[in-house]
């Protein structure tokens, strides 16, 4: 039970490239807040609710459908 | 955040034993489980001595998983109940949805989900909001997830929608021991033992202090059975895993 086993959070792995969204889950998801179908912006990373007016961030090729975290779009 | 103010602001829910307002629970358990996140599997090892693995296989034979269905794993963290599902179910896909970020990408990185990549999805998302269309959906589980959601109906109400009729939830969760004696002794074990291991495993005292606070606080099996009910499920039952240390609950959407 030393402290120096902690230290294994190492990441001797070769980073991996980040791994890309998939444009199959484009279909299986809707804005939580409306229901509405979304499109996706591969530019920005986004998957947008035009509906709803929010934009749902892409990090890593995970898509974050939390209200909280999603950029409000003006217009 | 130590404050306990919610009495007189509005609604009030339950952080491990804590009253806090509704709309700090989500905050306050994201914080738990980015805290655990790195650690979570050995962490679960030795919570439960290994047992949490009998358990989840103890879903999969209940679950009995079959070709070509579609599983929303919510509260799928680290991906082990969606691994063993579709390593018993060919051509079955599952969606691996998690509020906390952190614990999707340690799930993204065990050799079983670069295996399984192919079925697999991970989403970060609410299980109060689900971000997906009705009927979408041949199983729901949630595995130790249910008891961290700030309205538990409002999370079985969107399991509901989101599975196809025909489509059954099945729920993971610590429970209750019938028996008093073994709560007792149950108790003293968690509220003693398990918040110090998490300060020797994980270096994170309070968050599993909230996690043996939040078991002792959920619903026992029949309450329990009653609100998946209340969510429009049926055939509703339950079995106790290891003497109600834990139990599986099963509803179908008809």
């Amino acid at each position: 039970m030393t402290d120096d086993t902690q230290s294994s959070a190492r990441s001797d792995a070769p980073r991996r490239n980040a791994p890309a969204f998939d444009r199959k889950m484009l279909e299986a998801l809707v804005c939580p807040h409306s229901h509405a179908v979304l499109s996706f912006d591969a530019e920005r990373q986004e998957l947008v609710s035009k509906a709803a007016h929010l934009a749902y961030p892409i990090r890593d090729g995970i898509p974050i459908m939390l209200i909280d975290e999603a950029r409000r779009l003006d217009d | 955040m130590t404050d306990q103010t919610g009495a007189d602001h509005g609604k009030t829910t339950h952080f491990g034993f804590r009253d806090v307002e509704e709309g700090q629970k989500a905050g306050l358990v994201h914080e738990v489980f980015t805290s655990v996140a790195s650690k979570y599997d050995i962490m679960n090892d030795v919570m439960s001595l290994g047992i949490h693995r009998l358990w989840k296989d103890a879903m999969m034979d209940w679950l009995a998983p079959r070709a070509g269905q579609r599983l929303l794993d919510v509260a799928g963290g680290t991906g082990d109940v969606s691994f063993r599902f579709l390593e018993r179910a060919p051509q079955s896909q599952a969606v691996v949805l998690d509020m906390t970020e952190s614990m999707l990408v340690a799930g993204r990185k065990r050799a079983d989900a670069e295996k399984l990549s192919e079925r697999l999805s991970w989403v970060t998302g609410d299980a109060m909001k689900l971000p997906f269309p009705d009927n979408q959906f041949d199983v729901y589980t949630i595995s130790f997830g249910i008891r961290n959601v700030t309205r538990i109906p409002d999370a079985l109400r969107e399991a509901y929608r989101v599975l196809r009729p025909g489509g059954r939830l099945m729920v993971l969760e610590f429970s209750q021991l019938p028996n008093p004696m073994m709560q007792k002794a149950y108790d003293l074990y968690s509220f003693n033992v398990i918040p110090p291991m998490g300060q020797m495993i994980a270096g994170d005292r309070d968050s599993y202090q909230y996690l043996v606070e939040s078991i002792r606080k959920f619903p026992d099996q029949d309450t329990f059975a009653t609100m998946i009910r209340d969510a429009g499920f049926e055939q509703v039952k339950y079995r106790n895993l290891s003497l109600g240390i834990a139990a599986l609950h099963s509803g179908w959407k008809i």
